[in-house]
């Protein structure tokens, strides 16, 4: 058994909940409920104690700086009437075991979604601070009271002793209802993880908290995570949004994507998005749009570098320099006569390592590969493997070139075959 | 006068071709599968063996008690589907966050158990019906086991409901071989829908026994989860709906067929059966070749079917109460817990089989006890939560479904508790 003298430093919720509460004769005042907290403090403190009271089973609030950790029961300090008060938190306050325990929260620092089986604080003084959250076996087993026997069958029959397994409260995002999202935005800890992460999370999250999180992010993180999310689940996302945050969204993916995702929407939805759109960049998408998805023309972008031969090497450094922030793929330049006819391409070292007054029909090759608009996804794979070439321009059935094909975008295709 | 019938003709043509009837018929079979498939999982090896029993030994007698039994289903599963497209959360999820972790522990202890149960009689079932086709259970079991194995971990899930979906039209090898059997329609009419109620314990457990068979505590954990996995939402309730009560009646019509095969062969002819191996067999020369050989079929593809569902059903409603890494997309190391789970279900399942001088009747019987135990508890947590608008807003209950429900959910318990009282006794 542990020694009660010392002073425990660190305690869990489930240790506390139920705890009675004793004013200092030792008369017994209530139950522990639930303990509020303010959310928005890096490690938030507890700020009252909600308690069914004994006398009248009526429930309310005691403030914690009143309260004293004695063994195993709480002493309330001269408790007086008007320390108690109804059960309405401030903004920013929140019940921990309501809000928290047994829910589910993102770990963003393992980027996985973890279920609460505890709470862990740390006593400071008067302060109790919530510090960890448990998400481990061990965490689960206490709760349960199975702690000893089951650790005891541990030890003797593989010799393997259980640890807490605890993620500090600075990487957990809660995630039980979408005021928790919206006051840690301040701290914005979903905005650590990588969008293919965040992606990852949102699949695996219900229906209602899957827009709560995508409705925090900010809009260039919201595209990012967008584009590597599942196809079904993107347009329920979008779905969910009205028209015009939709279409800021949108227009920050790349078109090859935006336009995908568009195909895939109910058509009153995509015109209305398309409207919201800035001008360009939904023409573009409108292009895209017309080809069915599974040809070369439903994977090609048409946010690509293309220049005129007599164009010197230079001049497309400053273009590129000036343009690249809204291009798919800027590793290559294809240079194109007055009527969209491939004459050849230059990658991004070509241009690089080229004197600055050459004219780019000097240093391009000349030996392009392209596909046809109508080429199925396949052949075109195929065809990456065999040239080992990071985007495969398309052209249409007179040779003028459409759109690039980007790697990426094939990837997702070729990508499930690979591993089956 | 021609010009009548051909505008009649015209108007129910327009309808059809109107754009608006293709997209809802459309959308219903886009959004169906849930309630179909977890009805016809329900007509697994067991289902099957007490149907079978019900109609050999009493004949037409047990009938009616079918269609109470598909109002009880349509009243629960309805309020399954319903939260899984409300709440977007599985039932052992909403249990947990609602009712805490140790009822959590606890109940999934016995659901694993009660579900271990269950696969143990399906892969049984899957053995007995190939032996009918003279193959050897050590043949047919371990590959049965490594095929389902296969299914779920190698295929992706949206293929695997489509064979699933596509497995739910062989059970109508049962509704073929019961036109096989020339029954006389008025009997059968008359014993439906005149209820006979005999106060003998055997009858009593038999009917009891048809109903926990059709009503069993994994089912809610399954059809909540894959609704909520098809990602519907509350504006396609009204699909999932009937594709509920379209499982629910067809599981039942199913049902149905079995009964009435058996009664009018087995139960007409005096032959004493104890599975439904043994009535499959005594169909030969009853029924004909065929009709022997199609109910053989049919209980293959069912055991199958529930073989295939019941581990991944459970695997995954444990790992989500507990919080556990629980995708397909994972690798083994990423989610121990799923697979551990799921692999350990499938071994001990088909491995329990295998085991010569196994007492199989005696764990069928440990098996329901525990399912018939669980049941009443599932229920009334279900129905705690369908009436917590902090979770269902304003699709809870409405007063008549509360009244229907609860009465339901009573009456099923006391005929769990009658069950319970009249096995152990």
């Amino acid at each position: 058994m542990a020694i009660h003298d010392e002073p425990q430093v660190f305690l869990f919720l489930s240790e506390i909940l139920g705890r009675r509460l004793v004013d200092p004769e030792g008369g017994v005042i209530g139950k522990v409920i639930d303990l509020a907290g303010n959310i928005g403090e890096v490690y938030p403190a507890v700020t009252d104690l909600l308690l069914r009271r004994e006398e009248d089973q009526r429930i309310v609030l005691f403030p914690w700086r009143k309260v004293e950790i004695a063994g195993a029961t709480l002493v309330a300090h001269t408790p007086r009437e008007e320390d108690f008060r109804e059960p309405v938190l401030d903004s920013g306050e929140l019940f921990l075991k309501d809000a928290l325990l047994d829910k589910q929260v993102v770990d963003t620092d393992g980027a996985k979604i973890r279920r609460v089986n505890d709470l862990q604080f740390l006593k400071a003084r008067r302060l109790l601070c919530l510090v960890h959250v448990d998400v481990g076996f061990h965490g689960l087993l206490r709760r349960v009271g199975l702690v000893r026997p089951v650790g005891f069958l541990l030890r003797t029959l593989f010799d393997y002793a259980m640890t807490d397994q605890l993620i500090s409260w600075k990487f957990v995002q809660p995630l039980s209802s979408p005021d928790l999202l919206r006051l840690t935005v301040a701290q914005n800890r979903l905005a650590h993880l990588h969008p293919a992460d965040l992606a990852d999370i949102i699949e695996d999250l219900d229906i209602h908290q899957r827009s709560a999180v995508f409705r925090s992010l900010d809009v260039e993180t919201a595209a990012e995570t967008l584009e590597e999310t599942d196809p079904k689940i993107q347009v329920s996302l979008i779905a969910d949004l009205d028209t015009a945050n939709a279409s800021d969204i949108i227009e920050e993916m790349s078109l090859s994507e935006a336009a995908d995702l568009l195909g895939d929407l109910p058509r009153e939805k995509a015109e209305g998005i398309l409207r919201e759109m800035e001008q360009e960049v939904a023409e573009d998408v409108k292009e895209l749009l017309a080809h069915p998805e599974e040809k070369a023309g439903g994977l090609m972008t048409s946010a690509f570098l293309r220049f005129s031969p007599d164009v010197t090497a230079a001049e497309a450094l400053e273009t590129i320099r000036r343009d690249a922030e809204d291009m798919d793929l800027i590793y290559y330049l294809y240079v194109l006569d007055g009527e969209d006819h491939l004459l050849g391409v230059l990658s991004l070292r070509d241009l690089l390592t080229a004197p600055p007054d050459a004219p780019l029909s000097e240093r391009m090759d000349q030996r392009v590969i392209s596909v046809n608009i109508e080429e199925k996804k396949d052949r075109i794979a195929e065809d990456f493997a065999k040239y080992g070439i990071m985007a495969m321009p398309v052209v249409d059935g007179d040779e003028r070139l459409k759109g690039v094909i980007l790697f990426r975008n094939l990837l997702e295709v070729v990508a499930p075959k690979l591993g089956r | 006068m021609a010009d009548i019938p051909s505008s009649a003709v015209r108007g129910i043509w327009r309808k059809w071709s109107d754009r608006k009837t293709w997209r809802s018929f459309g959308l219903f079979f886009a959004l169906i599968g849930p309630g179909i498939i977890t009805s016809n999982v329900d007509n697994d090896a067991g289902g099957i063996t007490t149907y079978s029993l019900a109609g050999a030994e009493y004949g037409l007698g047990l009938l009616w008690t079918l269609i109470p039994v598909t109002v009880a289903l349509i009243v629960i599963q309805e309020m399954c589907a319903r939260m899984g497209v409300i709440s977007g959360k599985g039932l052992s999820d909403l249990i947990r966050e609602r009712f805490g972790l140790k009822i959590t522990f606890y109940l999934m202890i016995v659901l694993f158990l009660a579900n271990l149960g269950n696969a143990i009689s399906n892969f049984a079932g899957v053995a007995a019906s190939l032996e009918i086709f003279g193959i050897s259970r050590y043949l047919s079991v371990p590959f049965s086991a490594a095929f389902v194995w296969w299914l779920v971990v190698k295929g992706n899930y949206k293929s695997v409901e489509k064979v699933f979906l596509f497995a739910c039209v062989f059970y109508l090898s049962y509704v073929i071989s019961g036109f096989m059997g020339k029954p006389d329609w008025n009997a059968v009419g008359s014993s439906l829908l005149k209820p006979t109620l005999r106060m003998d314990a055997g009858f009593l457990t038999m009917a009891v026994g048809v109903i926990g068979t059709t009503i069993a505590p994994w089912m809610q954990f399954y059809l909540q989860s894959s609704v909520v996995d098809k990602g519907l939402k509350a504006r396609d309730y009204p699909y999932t709906r009937m594709d509920v009560i379209f499982g629910s009646i067809m599981v039942n019509g199913i049902a149905f067929f079995i009964i009435l095969l058996c009664a009018i062969t087995l139960f007409q002819n005096g032959v004493k059966i104890e599975s439904a191996k043994d009535a499959a067999l005594a169909l030969a020369p009853l029924a004909g070749e065929y009709a022997s050989g199609l109910f053989a079929f049919g209980l293959l593809n069912a055991s199958l079917f529930a073989a295939s569902i019941l581990p991944i059903s459970t695997a995954y409603t444990i790992c989500e109460a507990f919080g556990w890494e629980s995708s397909l997309n994972c690798k083994f190391m990423e989610a121990p817990q799923f697979y551990g789970l799921y692999s350990l279900m499938i071994f001990l399942s088909a491995g329990i089989i295998l085991l010569p001088d196994m007492p199989l009747i005696g764990i069928m019987f440990y098996s329901q006890v525990i399912n018939g135990a669980l049941l009443p508890v599932v229920l009334i947590f279900m129905l705690l939560l369908v009436n917590d608008r902090r979770i269902m807003g304003v699709y809870v209950n409405g007063l008549a479904m509360n009244i229907v429900s609860w009465l339901t959910v009573a009456v099923l318990t006391a005929l769990t508790i009658t069950m319970l009282v009249l096995m152990l006794i």
